[in-house]
């Protein structure tokens, strides 16, 4: 195992850093929302969660379309690891959804078509996880994680775009709201700091997971090759 | 109506948000210190065979 590299080192600083003057902006610095109370600071990172899942699906897919074009599997490697990462905070995207629309919504949980294209999203990231698995051959499993990671990425941009192009009551944050949302707010400029700055925040949580991820799926890949030649020996 | 009466009392919603969020991110990097951690053990283990 390689020793963590001095900038991996100096990212985990400054993404702690980072984290902590966010929590200082949604806590302290965002007003309170004048209707829906508190539980409105639960947006700030509800979106970006929901920004990580998609930037991580969108990494699985550029990472899918280098394995097919060079057949490099260091890459099928970064397909994988930004699946994972993208199915945890997608997870946290849709449960704090569910937390903030239960005072707001008056319900835990509606099949409007927000939430059921992000929980389709979610599931097949998470089948992508599953299915792998079931592939011995390394060649067959980078060529079909990387045309399952391409293909399952047209969950993304159709789940972004539902609440544009469906009747929906989930709140627009950029552009124009439906008129049947409910829960919708105006942000005041202190308000779009947290918002932005939360996104940048969270940015900066993907990137250094995701390296931290790289380096034990390496560190695992390792290990199994060992294990190989010990066998064999 | 509702901006006269203030706010909403949302502040156990916003508590049980923030614990989702926050807990969730721990627990995915304690999983990734206890798989890293397994791994070493792995690798003492391979070591002491192969010595």
């Amino acid at each position: 195992m390689k020793p963590m590299p001095s900038i991996l080192k100096v990212l985990n600083w400054l993404t702690g850093a980072v984290f902590a003057v966010a929590l200082y902006l949604v806590f302290f610095y965002a007003p309170r929302e004048a209707v829906m109370g508190e539980v409105q600071r639960v947006f700030y990172f509800h979106v970006a969660a929901g920004w990580v899942g998609a930037l991580a699906f969108l990494i699985t897919a550029i990472a899918g379309g280098i394995v097919l074009a060079r057949g490099d599997h260091r890459w099928d490697r970064v397909a994988l690891v930004s699946v994972e990462i993208g199915v945890v905070f997608t997870l946290i995207n849709i449960v704090s959804g569910a937390i903030w629309a239960r005072p707001i919504w008056n319900t835990w949980w509606t099949w409007d078509p927000r939430l059921t294209t992000a929980t389709i999203m979610e599931l097949i990231y998470i089948a992508y996880l599953m299915l792998r698995q079931g592939i011995e051959d390394p060649d067959r499993r980078a060529r079909f994680g990387a045309v399952y990671g391409i293909v399952g990425f047209i969950s993304v941009p159709l789940t972004f775009l539902s609440i544009r192009i469906f009747r929906t009551i989930h709140p627009v944050v950029i552009g124009n709201n439906d008129p049947t949302a409910e829960g919708t707010f105006d942000m005041t400029p202190k308000m779009q700091t947290a918002f932005f700055f939360s996104l940048i925040t969270f940015t900066f949580v993907y990137a250094t997971l995701l390296w931290h991820r790289l380096r034990l799926q390496d560190f695992k890949e390792y290990i199994e090759e060992r294990k190989m030649q010990a066998l064999n020996t | 109506m509702l901006l006269e009466q203030g706010p909403a009392s949302t502040i156990n919603y916003m508590i049980m948000g923030f614990a989702v969020i926050l807990g969730t991110i721990a627990l995915y990097i304690v999983s990734l210190r206890v798989r890293f951690q397994n791994f070493r053990k792995d690798q003492a283990v391979l070591d002491e065979i192969e010595d």
